[in-house]
């Protein structure tokens, strides 16, 4: 995983390489090669796969071993099953019907599916590496677009367009709740907590690298602390809120002191017992008041005034807001709609500060760390705790929305469920966890219709995304590359492939091309060396 | 300053370090005085590394004195040393590859507050490696092997070392690029009165650099002398000069 931010440069590395140098570059380039056929060297290629002459009996071979793949596991899958599909025990007459019919049905289907499957992954290789070829191959147009997964978001770096983009994303998610029904203004509250925690575990998960899988317990602890406080002490929303995300922080820092020495699967082994431990705590201790949960949480208080008594009545008069809205549920998306994007400062701070570039190369190398004079485990440390912050601040808001608060509101599908968003949107990149966000709590309300199935069509499409786009949505990318092509330099050379000891020094050192060349934008004109 | 009157910048005193209950280092003891080069020589498993680890507190030595500028620096957390002018550059080079190389330097400045003197440095180490000016942008791990060396020698330069220790810089690079690297190391010395532990296989060019040379065998230092004596001494030519 974290391998995604330069998983795109890797495929268009060595293939840009090899074609810009006219020759058969590293053994990298040659893997390409092998794929993409002669006509990566001449020109831009428009069919590489059909190109090599013989094709015929090598396609012919293929389709067999596609074929015979096929044959296989749907034979096996068959086996598998057959207990399952053909067996039924008939309990009214205590016997076994036997089902044989269903069994060549099966067969065929899993058949089709499995080449169906095997096609879309061949596919998607080999749409990469066309991706790849063509991006050096033909001269680049006027104003030229980056690879196609880049171009539309290359639109947002131009600052008007971004500017604008943000001014109307900002007024259509502040118009929202004055022109949508309660149940809309209610999914969105939960997709933004959703976008909170996302963004909170992106620190802990996308940044530095360390797997928590028991962030829920920092969750529940923020709701938690509102819930007893305010039934405890009577205090108010506004007051837990700080010491929702102040006694996350703590827990963070309780739990990352012994157990930040772990790392990789440790840490997320113990990370998960934790979460455990903590909800069997909620559940069984007295003060928390058990698997009863606590009831009856108040919405946030605005000055003190009757929202729904007062505010609603002249509102909806003048027919800006739904009849059965309730204007508590609006304050609480306002505070979130705040909190999010108080969140999306200091993470996009946080990345670019020295900080965050320490977390960076921790995940990269931590001796390389400590020789830089890096605290290992006190930068850990602080990014275990702030991303704890986070939750913990998402917590009171969670409490308050939905007042009433159980153990079973904290347990691990909900861990999961934010995990998924942070590596499904993509590690690291701030706005790929909000788009996963959206994309994890809205498809299971559209999947509504499906019923019994949703929960088998969400995970069907998590499976398939891991597979065809496994960098996430929008992969975190932090640097933008400029291109600024200087003449005479043979620049395509520049961002030689990865392991670049032996290719790079020979070709690279006479250029001194440009002072960023772009791996992400157009190669440049492929000067044959 | 060292009794003796040299200023003494790292004296280490019958140094033992253990992995488990394999004995790395046997007693080694050796001294650096300021802005000299100093190289360890010796083969695969002599030790050589293991007395940098040592220094820097990577594998702490179970007994023996580490003096660091007057003070035992015995347990030393790695880092810590760092802000104490003490910088190591890890064998392997170690860049971070998915940092660009501008962000690379940047890290090596990682303890320092002083913006002004970070841009100097910058553009020291930019003039001094023009292919690092040019690879700016560029991310670490798209560098080569050469251009890597070079990245990490001027990531630890860039906390402002009062000590280098530098280890196996030569490792893996083709001839050219390892007399490059050499004449580097030699530049530093003479510019930034930087201190030097250099590390190395590769005696031949590593006596050619270094003022005086340790030479390492199994866990003890079997040889010492000044560049020239080792250059000349019979049993150092046969035995790591090849003649």
């Amino acid at each position: 995983m974290t391998q995604a931010p330069f998983s795109v440069k890797g495929q268009a590395g060595p293939a840009s390489a090899a074609a810009a140098s006219g020759a058969p570059g590293g053994p990298a380039a040659a893997v390409h090669a092998e794929t993409a056929g002669p006509s990566g060297l001449s020109g831009p290629p428009a069919a590489p796969a059909a190109a090599s002459p013989g094709s015929k009996a090598a396609l012919l071979r293929r389709l067999a071993g596609e074929l015979r793949a096929a044959v296989i596991s749907a034979a096996w899958l068959t086996f598998l099953a057959l207990p399952l599909v053909v067996f039924r025990i008939n309990s009214a007459f205590g016997k076994i019907d036997y089902l044989w019919g269903r069994l060549p049905k099966l067969a065929a289907v899993t058949f089709l599916a499995t080449l169906a499957w095997r096609f879309l992954l061949r596919r998607t290789a080999f749409s990469r590496v066309k991706e790849a070829v063509s991006e050096a191959g033909g001269p680049p147009p006027e104003g030229a677009r980056g690879p196609a997964g880049r171009s539309w978001l290359s639109l947002l770096d131009r600052a008007p367009a971004k500017k604008a983009l943000f001014l109307a994303l900002a007024a259509f998610l502040l118009s929202v709740p004055f022109w949508t029904s309660p149940y809309v203004v209610l999914i969105l509250i939960t997709a933004l907590i959703y976008i909170t925690l996302g963004l909170g575990l992106n620190i802990v998960v996308g940044v530095a690298g360390l797997l928590n899988l028991g962030y829920a317990a920092f969750f529940g602890v923020g709701a938690y602390t509102f819930g007893l406080l305010h039934s405890g002490l009577g205090l108010g929303f506004w007051a837990c809120l700080p010491l929702g995300a102040l006694s996350a922080t703590v827990l963070g820092l309780l739990l990352g002191i012994p157990v930040l020495r772990l790392s990789g699967d440790y840490l997320a082994i113990v990370t998960l017992g934790f979460a455990e431990i903590f909800r069997l705590v909620l559940v069984n201790v007295d003060f928390t008041n058990g698997p009863r949960g606590i009831r009856n949480i108040p919405p946030p208080s605005l000055f003190g005034i009757d929202l729904n008594g007062a505010v609603k009545p002249f509102l909806a008069g003048k027919g800006l807001l739904h009849p059965d809205m309730d204007l508590n549920k609006v304050l609480i998306y306002f505070i979130i709609l705040a909190i999010v994007a108080l969140t999306v400062l200091c993470v996009y701070r946080l990345e670019n500060s020295r900080l965050g570039r320490a977390w960076l190369a921790l995940r990269e190398d931590e001796v390389a760390c400590q020789a830089m004079g890096i605290n290992r485990t006190r930068a850990k440390l602080t990014a275990f705790a702030l991303g704890s912050t986070w939750a913990g601040l998402a917590g009171v808001v969670f409490a308050s929305q939905i007042t009433f608060i159980s153990p079973a509101s904290f347990d691990f599908m909900l861990s999961v469920m934010v995990l998924s968003i942070v590596v499904l949107g993509g590690m690291g990149s701030i706005p790929g966890v909000m788009i996963g966000a959206a994309v994890l709590i809205l498809l299971p309300e559209y999947l509504r219709e499906f019923q019994d199935y949703r929960m088998l069509i969400f995970g069907l499409i998590m499976v398939l995304m891991m597979v065809f786009r496994p960098q996430g949505i929008i992969p975190g990318t932090r640097r933008v590359y400029l291109y600024s092509p200087s003449p005479g330099a043979g620049g395509g050379a520049a961002p030689s492939a990865g392991d670049g000891e032996g290719q790079g020094e020979g070709p690279a050192a006479p250029s001194p091309a440009g002072a960023s060349s772009a791996p992400a934008a157009p190669a440049g004109p492929a000067a044959p060396s | 300053m060292a009794p003796d009157g040299a200023d003494r910048v790292l004296e280490i005193d019958s140094v033992r370090t253990f992995y488990g209950n394999i004995e790395a280092l046997k007693g080694v003891s050796f001294h650096i005085d300021r802005q000299e080069i100093i190289a360890i020589l010796g083969s695969n498993g002599a030790g050589k590394t293991t007395c940098l680890s040592s220094i820097v507190g990577l594998a702490p030595p179970r007994s023996g004195r580490v003096v660091y500028e007057g003070r035992d620096i015995r347990g030393a957390s790695t880092d810590s040393l760092v802000r104490d002018g003490l910088v190591m550059v890890p064998e392997g080079r170690r860049i971070f590859p998915a940092l660009t190389v501008r962000e690379n330097l940047r890290m090596g400045a990682y303890l320092r507050r002083d913006r002004q003197g970070v841009k100097d440095d910058l553009d020291y180490i930019f003039t001094m490696f023009p292919i690092l000016a040019a690879r700016a942008g560029q991310d670490g791990g798209t560098l080569s092997g050469g251009e890597q060396q070079m990245l990490a020698i001027s990531r630890g330069l860039m906390g402002r070392p009062r000590m280098l220790l530098l280890d196996e810089p030569s490792l893996g690079l083709a001839p050219i690029v390892i007399r490059n690297i050499f004449d580097t190391i030699r530049r530093i010395n003479q510019e930034q009165k930087t201190t030097i532990l250099l590390v190395e296989q590769n005696a031949n060019l590593a006596l050619q650099v270094a003022h005086r040379a340790y030479i390492m065998t199994t866990g003890l230092i079997t040889l010492s002398g000044t560049a020239s004596e080792l250059l000349n001494d019979e049993n150092v030519r046969r035995a790591y000069l090849g003649g």
